[in-house]
């Protein structure tokens, strides 16, 4: 009887150690990051130039996987559906805050539990070289001519078509905007005069800002750009603008706490390796590391300041 | 000019990128001629590994990739009916009823000469002409963009087949499809159905290897039983001069329309291969041997899909802006060698751009010999019994749908498609104008809302501008010729009905 109990107890204990040591011990296989993007775009160059140093911070390898399609939704409905254990991760875009009230995404940053911010690029206001000197000209052309300026973002209901609304709203002007599928195609037509202005991200302009062909009249972000110190920021000129699309990296719902910090430190670490700098250094993406309370906060934050807008532009939908 | 292309040419042979653009070009071919593989996603899957490479290096290896990768879709398209990439989705129309003739070998040599010249001819165009032609494509505005499109959609009615009706109401049909999705203009989803995987439409490549291979594998399974089973038998690989002088025109001509289309961001391959497909048709004698196996429907496209590839890196150099979505990766693997594609880069870097058009030229020959030498093995596939070749094309399918995306709703799509395809045939409702809608219905749908944006609701804005009435021109043309030549066979079969 004695030895019987003793034996439940031994036993007992013994998987209780098991489950310590199982909870002490993360990660013990290789963790996948879901990239809901195609291969050999932006998002895809963070998430592998982070996850290359994975082995040696984490210990176990730190997979990249693509699962494109839904402007990001199936790769992301995949890490919603994905158990809670920290295995399943994906880098998470900034449309997760404001895409589920517009009807596209069934989810939103709720559904996720963040674990740090990676990679911050504002957007920023650039017209044809030559057309305007500064942002109160643009601004002053456009109240004696509302709606009369055309300016090209990278697809309806996306973060640049509501930075350049949130730009027209504290100005108070209006401008027509026009939706194009992807920066790229906006650029274009800006160079070749179909549109007046774009409100892409700094980065997206970079090359042909340095050439001469566009200029930069104000980045939107809270500080100026590394690439553009010249540039002023909206903030500056007394506009309240501060919007950036940011990349940060996340699991499930419920994930734990305790597995959230492991991850979180591993990162912050592979962040501060040479590669990964020097990689977004060279796609011109700003690095910019939040802590997990911090990345909650401008994800909050961003979501704050866009609900206005999305109300003014009529994308939101009702449930 | 020409001493820098010199220097180009021996920076080529001194760096070793000719090894690169060597090993680029066989794994291109090898990738398009794998269906779901497409030379995007090689480039892609490349990118990681030319970390820390020379960027002339690099760069080699991805234009092989890319070069021989939209060639390499011709293989099986030729081979199988099934295009290793939406590129090769013309070259279907007449290159497998030309196989299954017994002269798969010509095909094979068709294709790849046409390619290797028409390519050749855009590398000429990008090296000598780039920054010049950039200039006229950033004139394209989206009423441009519009008007290409329906231009390109009145290519239904050199693929429609026997009867335009038929043609049109599949054209429509694939318009319809091509609706799926969010809406480009306000940003909703449409006939989505809750689905996610819809919500950015059906992507391309499920739906061409539906409509082509696994129809065409079902149409297998159902033959295998009743008739004896014919083995094609394989010709030499090669041409007549006869034969070369009579596709020559037609590769130069589908050579500056691919250029063009490639240097137009938002337009690519596939588009380019249709519109050279169709080109050729109109200016045939026999516009009514098409689809059953002339050699010009096999030229055509394969020298405008090949001429594309480098007319869509003429906006990623001066502009720094991709023409296509191969394009829109390598642009992310120059940066990431340090290198700022745009206006900049022939400043900056003279050396790497002239390395660049040396390997574009380079890569054309590479096409050439690889494919001509190639052909010979690829075209005993159709040595292999019927059964096993069915059960190929079946498994091709299955696997190119998933791979593509790691998706297995892509892989349901590749199947019902399949049945649609294999009922319409069937049923003789022709499948590539369904192919023409699922491509051009993007372009004009989202060109025609921002044309209405920009102008402020003024459709006249299509009369006022000079480009666009170069595009009426070619719609009016193709539709009144096509109007006074079916009169006429009208009249001819009443007249012998007569007799």
């Amino acid at each position: 009887m004695h030895k019987r109990i003793f034996g439940i107890i031994l036993l007992m204990s013994f998987l209780v150690a098991m489950g310590i040591s199982a909870q002490a011990k993360f990660p013990t296989k290789p963790i996948k990051i879901i990239v809901p993007w195609n291969a050999g775009g932006g998002t895809d160059a963070v998430a592998r130039a982070l996850a290359r140093s994975g082995e040696k911070y984490l210990g176990v390898p730190v997979v990249v996987e693509n699962k494109p399609g839904g402007s990001g939704a199936v790769g992301l409905a995949e890490v919603v559906q994905a158990a809670p254990d920290g295995y399943t991760l994906a880098i998470l875009p900034v449309e997760l805050g404001f895409m589920d009230k517009t009807g596209v995404y069934p989810f939103g940053f709720k559904d996720f539990t963040p674990i740090m911010n990676l990679n911050t690029d504002p957007a920023a206001l650039t017209v044809k070289a030559g057309r305007f000197k500064s942002v109160q000209e643009f601004i002053a052309y456009a109240k004696a001519n509302p709606g009369k300026l055309k300016v090209g973002h990278s697809g309806t209901g996306l973060l640049w078509h509501l930075a350049a609304a949130v730009f027209a709203k504290e100005a108070g002007i209006t401008l027509t905007y026009v939706p194009f599928d992807g920066a790229a195609p906006a650029i274009a037509a800006l160079i070749g005069n179909q549109i007046d202005a774009v409100t892409v991200s700094g980065a997206e302009v970079q090359s042909q800002v340095k050439a001469g062909e566009l200029t930069m009249l104000a980045c939107m972000g809270d500080k100026r750009l590394a690439n553009f110190p010249q540039i002023p920021t909206l903030m500056e000129l007394g506009y309240k603008v501060n919007i950036s699309t940011f990349r940060g990296i996340g699991g499930p719902k419920g994930l734990p706490a305790d597995r959230v910090t492991i991850l979180h430190d591993a990162f912050k670490k592979m962040m501060e390796e040479p590669e990964f700098i020097e990689t977004l250094n060279k796609m011109g993406l700003g690095i910019d590391y939040r802590s997990t309370a911090d990345y909650k906060k401008l994800a909050d934050d961003t979501a704050a300041a866009l609900e206005p807008v999305l109300t003014e532009l009529g994308l939101l939908r009702k449930k | 000019m020409v001493q820098y292309l010199f220097n180009g040419f021996a920076n080529l042979i001194s760096s070793g990128s000719i090894f690169a653009l060597f090993i680029g070009v066989f794994l291109g071919i090898i990738i398009g001629a794998l269906p779901g593989l497409t030379a995007t996603m090689g480039i892609a899957l490349l990118i990681p590994f030319t970390y820390g490479m020379n960027p002339a290096f690099a760069l080699s290896l991805m234009i092989g990739i890319f070069a021989g990768g939209i060639y390499g879709g011709s293989i099986s398209a030729i081979l199988l009916k099934t295009p290793g990439t939406p590129a090769a989705g013309a070259t279907v129309l007449d290159g497998y009823p030309l196989a299954q003739k017994g002269q798969a070998g010509k095909a094979l040599a068709i294709s790849t000469i046409a390619s290797a010249l028409g390519g050749l001819i855009g590398a000429l165009i990008l090296t000598f002409l780039a920054p010049q032609i950039a200039r006229i494509a950033v004139l394209f505005g989206p009423p441009e963009y519009v008007l290409l499109g329906a231009y390109g959609l009145t290519m239904i009615s050199y693929v429609a087949g026997k009867s335009m009706a038929k043609g049109i109401f599949m054209g429509l049909l694939g318009l319809l499809i091509s609706t799926i999705g969010i809406d480009p203009i306000s940003g909703f989803p449409r006939f989505t159905f809750g689905q996610l995987n819809l919500l950015s439409g059906l992507s391309l490549l499920p739906v061409l290897i539906g409509l082509f291979a696994a129809a065409q594998a079902f149409e297998g399974v159902e033959k295998h039983n009743e008739i004896q089973v014919k083995q094609v038998k394989i010709t030499k690989i090669g041409i007549s001069g006869h034969e070369f002088i009579q596709i020559l025109p037609h590769i130069i001509k589908s050579a500056f329309i691919g250029t063009f289309v490639g240097a137009v961001p938002g337009t690519g391959t596939d588009i380019a291969a249709f519109l050279s497909y169709g080109e050729a048709k109109r200016s045939s004698k026999h516009p009514e041997e098409f689809g059953t196996g002339r050699i010009e429907g096999v030229a055509a496209p394969e020298s405008g899909n090949n001429a594309c590839v480098n007319g869509a890196m003429i906006p990623m150099f001066t502009l720094g802006i991709p023409g296509e979505a191969a394009t829109a990766v390598m642009l992310g693997g120059l940066m990431l060698l340090g290198l700022q594609p745009g206006p900049l880069l022939f400043k900056e870097n003279p050396q790497v751009i002239y390395t660049v058009f040396a390997s574009t030229i380079t890569s054309n020959l590479l096409i050439l010999v690889l494919g001509l030498i190639g052909a010979r093995f690829f075209a005993k596939v159709l040595q292999l019994p019927m059964k096993l070749i069915t059960t190929l094309i079946f498994v091709l399918a299955i696997i190119g749908s998933y791979a593509m995306r790691n998706n297995v709703f892509d892989v349901g799509v590749t199947i019902i498609a399949g049945f649609l395809g294999y009922i319409l045939v069937k049923a003789d409702y022709p499948v590539p104008p369904v192919l023409l809608g699922l491509i051009l219905g993007p372009l004009v749908e989202s060109n025609l809302g921002r044309t209405i944006i920009i102008s402020e609701g003024n459709l006249l804005v299509f009369f006022t501008r000079p480009l666009c009435w170069l595009f009426w021109t070619l719609i009016l043309y193709t539709i009144i010729s096509n109007i006074l030549k079916s009169r006429k066979t009208v009249k001819a079969s009443s007249q012998e009905a007569k007799e």
